[in-house]
């Protein structure tokens, strides 16, 4: 039975092909552009989560500062050994960790200089970093070697520096004693975004010997889960565990760590080590605001298209209820129910609303395709926000999926009330009907 | 801002420095013996310590690698008896209003666009600028340092002891290494080099002009140096000069050194 009514509906769909192609069109149009914005958004998401989570930040990091006086403040954690071992044995949804030294300093080269968010790494045990940091110049493994630096090819060019090349890091210790260290430029890497822009590596015991530390004090240790979703829900855990086990821990703050270092922590009246445990997300905060406003700002204009799509559904069926008007009347008077009217009707846009969204996504998907092929380079200013050098679109089958669905849903919601008018003709005045 | 503070501070702190032996010249000590140099540091220190009242009018001229040289014009502040010192820029106009307030250990700054004060922490005034947290202390070097005579030399026209100054253990100075090349005549400091923790040479200062005042507030010559220069060693070819045009060591006002005061005066 269903089978005769979508043939029904299909045949009459093609008995108007212009008008339900030029409605199809829109349909589509609308479904196209939901999918590109979705896709970008999506990928602007997904590569600050793949960059983040392994130049900045763990999907849990156990991080902390140590206050000397009260207005000084180190992004510290000593006795890290201890910390780890709790963390382990109050986290079983670990998959790895890292530990990294965590620093701020200037960098200067023979001709220039910029401030610098340094990493240290090991990276013998960083098995995420070689994923995301693709090298232009050198080898990661040159990164091994003391007094050795990564810097993204940015910074490179700003410095003016390549392999091989001197740079002088200058930083002042936990204990204000100004130091520097003399490094070789071991990497150059690819950009990858915002994070490139300020964040650069250097081999984790010369960070040590940069800022006076020991070996058991490190900056942060970067948990990574088997499930990245676990994240908000085991740093909510550590915070108590690790407060049980005496710690002084943070309340939970979403802010990166470098702006509580500059602007929160150095204000509080208190001195000492306390743990901050947060979430990649925490971390990246402001950038997922902008995340949220660019999806928020998408979707407002997707609903302004939306909206006119939906007057131009609402008045195409209501002229092809008049065009039909005695064609309703001839069905009603041979039998057909008021339901099987109705349902006609609505069956005719659910196609057509299936039909012209499927449409426009896989065009837009091709579209994307062919853009994530052709390796567009993003302008620098823009690169800042897309984090991305180049413009990419992810394409995940579910939400495109959910967004066809969406559109052809809201086509029929639509036409409920054109079809309902259409159902409730009585079959002698639609009979009679000269239209 | 930050290099221009760095140097402004240093040079507070080492500016009006009260001559010692004004009152009653005595033969100034002998750094090569271990007496003389520990006399020698404290004649330092208690010179920068100074105890008196100045305001000054003072010419700023900051070069930095790759940017337009600034000037600016500024007023500075000074009471030692409380550890006071204040700045009010003058000029250039986008400066003009701007101060700082220095009340003990802290330094507030005023930027009169936003109407606000602004704490600098420790960490504001080193991460990444050019400020050094020892501008901000009054000289402890006899305290904090052990000195060691270097020998005697020549500075162009000057003789000159060759001071070095290598931090006490357990102490936390901003640089652990000094060196000092001191007027064997006047004892004023005409060089100072100082070293990072890698004992790199980190900033050079030259005070090449000193000159000697009576201070009504001291009631006792003091000295002041009229040019200073400071040279970035890391990042060659930033530096700093201050002049000191005009000078005024009679006692300040007793509530000059506050927020109100700097506020009304910005206006």
């Amino acid at each position: 039975m269903l089978l005769v009514d979508l043939q029904v509906a299909g045949r009459n769909l093609t008995r108007h092909t212009l008008r339900n192609l030029l409605l199809g069109a829109a349909l589509a149009m609308v479904t196209g552009a939901m999918v590109l914005l979705g896709a970008l958004a999506d990928g602007i998401e997904h590569a600050m989560f793949e960059s983040a989570t392994t130049l900045l930040t763990g999907h849990v990091n156990v991080g902390g500062f140590f206050k000397i006086t009260a207005g000084s403040a180190a992004p510290l954690v000593s006795d890290w050994p201890k910390v780890l071992a709790a963390t382990r044995a109050e986290v079983p949804e670990i998959d790895y960790v890292t530990v990294r030294g965590r620093g701020w300093s200037k960098a200067v080269s023979e001709s220039a200089s910029m401030d610098l968010v340094l990493g240290g790494v090991d990276m013998s045990r960083e098995p995420g970093f070689r994923k995301v940091v693709i090298p232009i110049e050198g080898k990661l493994d040159d990164l091994m070697q003391p007094d050795t630096v990564l810097l993204f090819q940015g910074q490179a060019e700003r410095l003016k520096v390549g392999v091989g090349d001197q740079l002088t890091i200058s930083a002042p210790t936990e204990r204000g004693v100004n130091n520097t260290a003399d490094v070789r430029v071991a990497v150059v890497a690819r950009n990858v975004g915002l994070l490139s822009t300020f964040q650069a590596f250097i081999q984790g015991d010369t960070l040590r010997r940069l800022y006076g530390l020991n070996d058991t004090t490190t900056g942060a240790i970067h948990l990574y889960l088997k499930k990245e979703g676990d994240a908000p829900r085991v740093a909510a855990r550590l915070r108590e565990k690790l407060a049980e086990k005496g710690w002084r821990v943070m309340e939970p703050d979403p802010q990166p760590y470098w702006m509580k270092l500059f602007q929160t922590v150095p204000s509080a009246d208190w001195t000492g080590q306390k743990l901050d445990v947060t979430t990649w997300e925490d971390e990246m905060g402001q950038f997922k605001q902008f995340i949220f406003g660019f999806r928020a700002l998408s979707n407002i204009v997707l609903l302004l298209v939306m909206a006119v799509v939906l007057v131009g559904i609402l008045n195409t069926l209501a002229i092809a209820i008049r065009e039909r008007t005695r064609e309703i009347g001839t069905l009603r008077a041979i039998g057909m129910q008021r339901t099987k009217v109705l349902w006609l009707f609505l069956l005719e846009t659910a196609l057509l609303g299936l039909g012209g969204a499927a449409a426009g996504a896989a065009l837009a998907s091709a579209f994307a395709g062919l853009l994530n092929a052709a390796h567009i380079l993003v302008p620098e200013g823009i690169q800042l926000f897309l984090m991305q050098e180049h413009l990419s679109f992810w394409l995940a089958p579910g939400a495109i999926a959910v967004r066809v669905a969406a559109v052809a849903l809201l086509t029929v919601v639509a036409s409920v009330f054109p079809a309902l008018r259409a159902a409730r003709l009585k079959p002698v005045t639609a009979m009679h009907h000269i239209g | 801002m930050p290099t221009r503070l760095a140097a402004l501070l240093f040079a507070s702190a080492l500016a009006a420095a009260p001559a010692a032996r004004a009152a009653a010249p005595a033969p100034a000590p002998d750094a090569a013996t271990p007496a003389g140099l520990l006399e020698v540091i404290r004649v330092i220190d208690e010179r920068q310590r100074n105890q008196g009242d100045w305001k000054a009018l003072c010419y700023l001229e900051v070069k930095e690698r790759a940017k337009t040289d600034q000037v600016s014009e500024l007023l500075v502040f000074r009471r030692d008896q409380d550890d006071k010192q204040m700045f009010l820029f003058t000029k250039p106009k986008a400066e003009a209003g701007k101060g700082y307030l220095r009340i003990e250990k802290n330094l507030w700054m005023y930027d009169p666009a936003t109407g606000r004060w602004e704490r600098r922490t420790e960490r504001e005034r080193i991460g990444g600028s050019d400020t050094r947290r020892g501008d901000l202390d009054e000289s402890r070097l006899a305290e904090e340092y052990d000195a060691t005579f270097e020998g005697a030399e020549k500075l162009g026209a000057y003789d000159v002891w060759r001071i070095s100054l290598a931090v006490k253990p357990g102490v936390d100075v901003a640089f652990p290494l000094v060196k000092l090349w001191v007027d064997r005549s006047t004892l004023n400091i005409l060089k100072r080099q100082e070293f990072a923790l890698s004992k790199r040479l980190m900033r050079t200062a030259y005070y090449p002009r000193w000159k000697k005042v009576f201070s009504e507030s001291k009631k006792a010559d003091v000295w002041y140096p009229e040019e200073m220069r400071f040279f970035d060693e890391v990042e060659k070819g930033n530096s700093t000069m201050v002049l000191i045009k005009e000078i005024d060591l009679r006692p300040l006002e007793a509530n000059l050194f506050t927020k109100a005061w700097l506020e009304a005066r910005s206006r």
